[in-house]
């Protein structure tokens, strides 16, 4: 707070009668640059922004310092380079969220869907592809870990060859994916023991979970070496995760950065105004010096 | 935060103010913009409440006299022997407790065995609460001890309503803690709000309601505000902390305190908020200040 204050009173002292507060803002931001503090890697979901053509919406994301937009498949990834950036999670294989690797019936057509697309993103320069567990559909938790897991493995030696991780998200199934199995984090971070392979990782969804188990950052820190992707959400509501919702996003930043995290963390709210100015805003709160 | 960020964020601010721009201002802004704005006074939104055990080694005299100065109405968990000592000084008690088993937290109304002892308990310090003027009473679940949240609920039920009659009587509601069972309280039964308001319609007396801790909740089970706008109606109290650790409500934590008080507002809540934190740091006093301004409305 200290510093608040005292930059405040810097920022008068040393431009009283000089600048207009206007001219002070532009040259602060022309100090300080759209350049963040590289702390945090920022990446966006493009499906929050959908009526913003990815052509359009990268540019937008190369003003903001945003260094990868996510949730794309092989078709966009051109698009992606043309303007520099990365895809920090690209999907593009699997038969959904609803129908995942908990049923062995699905084994036979995701492993041929998963292989198919590792030499594309060893092309392409990624190293991470999403998927998901499925849903319940009345089985327990132990039996679905272990249909996973024999899923999952029969990938892993691909994965390894490609230098591929694939990230399974953590989804609530409360309010938005009803019925999901990988919910809470605790389950994921069995499967990924049971996986046994560095290839195999969580995406912790930082919405999803603070409404299905909260205790955000202790979860964090206890699982962190499990978790190779996030993402951010308002909660309730998945708006902008400023103010109007009820998670402190920088308190959450740091605890990530401290454990040592070096992966992306992208925004996956759905914007409730201006969604490129809220893009920007979200970008920054989380963008911890 | 530190000096960049600190320096952008205020030139956000200021830019903010002449219309140019908006954006959110950050905890420690809030509480540097109205702790100017407001000096001592606060908002009236929020009735500002404070446990006395987090304070342990202040005198209670003392430590009065400090909340009068913050602008807190009420300090609370306090026995009939501490209530003259803040009367003294003009605070209520916004939950009380009792002595002996009433305040155990690990041995509660689900289990049958307690409960002699424990309406006993209570229907000595029920009529006492009444004289000396406040309306609530905290009590407990119990631990588990093995039992299914079915049997404990209806034993709790079963003990709850032998002391509706007295509860309704003085007008004095019974109000059970949700306390997380995964870090503070291992095996506690009253874990989940469901759990709870379920207990609550059981009992189907408005003499019996929950301590909502906001703390412990984001700990055991998320969703605050969700949680808060669907079973309000069966909340009469409400407890802060920081989350994880139970220090300080600011930006060393992952909850934003101010949308969470926000929320509790609008579902139309006139009771306290308890602040339940731990100072970690040297002025306890300086953090329970903050602790009220950042919970402190307009």
């Amino acid at each position: 707070m200290s510093n608040r204050r005292t930059a405040l009173k810097n920022i008068a002292a040393s431009t009283a009668g000089i600048l207009s507060i206007s001219e002070v803002f532009a040259a602060t931001e022309k100090a300080l640059g759209p350049n963040l503090k590289g702390k945090i890697n920022h990446s966006v979901c493009k499906w929050c922004y959908n009526s913003i053509p990815l052509e359009t919406f990268a540019q937008e994301c190369k003003k903001i310092g945003i260094s990868s937009i996510e949730l794309l498949g092989p078709a966009d990834w051109p698009i992606l380079k043309k303007y520099g950036l990365t895809c920090a999670l690209p999907n593009g294989a699997g038969m959904g969220i609803e129908k995942g690797f908990n049923d062995l019936a699905n084994h036979d057509e995701l492993v041929k869907s998963y292989e198919d697309i590792f030499p594309k993103l060893k092309d392409a320069g990624y190293t991470t592809v999403i998927c998901f567990s499925g849903n319940r559909r009345g089985m327990s938790d132990i039996d679905g870990m272990r249909n996973s897991a024999i899923g999952l493995r029969r990938l892993m030696p691909s994965a390894e060859k490609h230098g591929v991780t694939m990230i399974m998200e953590l989804l609530n199934s409360k309010v938005n994916h009803k019925d999901y199995m990988c919910d809470h984090t605790s389950w994921g971070a069995g499967l990924c023991e049971m996986v046994g392979s560095e290839n195999f990782k969580l995406l912790y969804d930082i919405y999803h979970m603070s409404i299905m188990e909260g205790d955000v950052i202790a979860t964090i820190k206890k699982y962190h070496k499990y978790i190779a992707h996030y993402h951010t959400g308002g909660v309730p509501g998945r708006n902008e995760i400023d103010e109007g919702q009820e998670l402190y996003y920088p308190a959450i930043m740091k605890a990530i950065a401290e454990t040592g995290f070096k992966g992306f963390v992208a925004q996956e709210f759905i914007p409730k105004r201006e969604p490129i100015a809220s893009l920007k805003q979200c970008v920054e709160i989380c963008d911890i010096a | 935060m530190n000096k960049v960020a600190s320096r952008r964020s205020i030139l956000k601010k200021v830019v903010a103010g002449t219309g140019m721009l908006t954006f959110p201002i950050s905890l420690s802004e809030a509480f540097a913009a109205s702790e100017k704005a407001l000096g001592p006074k606060l908002n009236g939104k929020i009735n500002h409440s404070v446990c006395k055990w987090c304070y342990g080694k202040i005198p209670l005299d003392t430590f009065a006299q400090d909340c009068k100065k913050i602008g807190l109405k009420s300090i609370e968990l306090l026995g009939p022997e501490e209530w003259p000592v803040i009367k003294k000084y003009g605070l209520t008690c916004a939950l009380p407790w009792g002595e002996g088993l009433t305040k155990s937290i690990d041995k509660g109304f689900n289990d049958p065995a307690n409960h002699d002892e424990l309406v006993k308990g209570f229907e000595d310090v029920i009529p006492k609460v009444r004289a000396a003027g406040y309306d609530k009473i905290i009590c407990f679940s119990g631990n588990r001890r093995g039992m299914s949240d079915a049997d404990g609920m209806r034993n709790c039920a079963v003990g709850i309503k032998r002391l509706i009659p007295i509860a309704e009587k003085h007008n004095v509601t019974l109000v059970m803690e949700l306390l997380n069972s995964k870090v503070n309280h291992r095996d506690y039964m009253c874990d989940r709000t469901e759990w709870g308001a379920a207990l609550c319609e059981m009992i189907g007396s408005e003499k019996f309601k929950l301590l909502y801790d906001i703390y412990h909740m984001q700990i055991q089970e998320g969703d605050v505000i969700a949680t808060i706008k669907k079973y309000h109606k069966y909340i009469a109290h409400y407890h802060t902390g920081g989350v994880p650790g139970r220090n300080e409500i600011d930006e060393t934590q992952e909850l934003y305190y101010p949308s969470i008080m926000k929320a509790i507002i609008d579902t139309g809540y006139k009771g306290f908020v308890g602040q339940e934190f731990i100072p970690s740091r040297k002025d306890d006093l300086a953090s329970l200040k903050q602790g009220v301004t950042i919970c402190d409305i307009a």
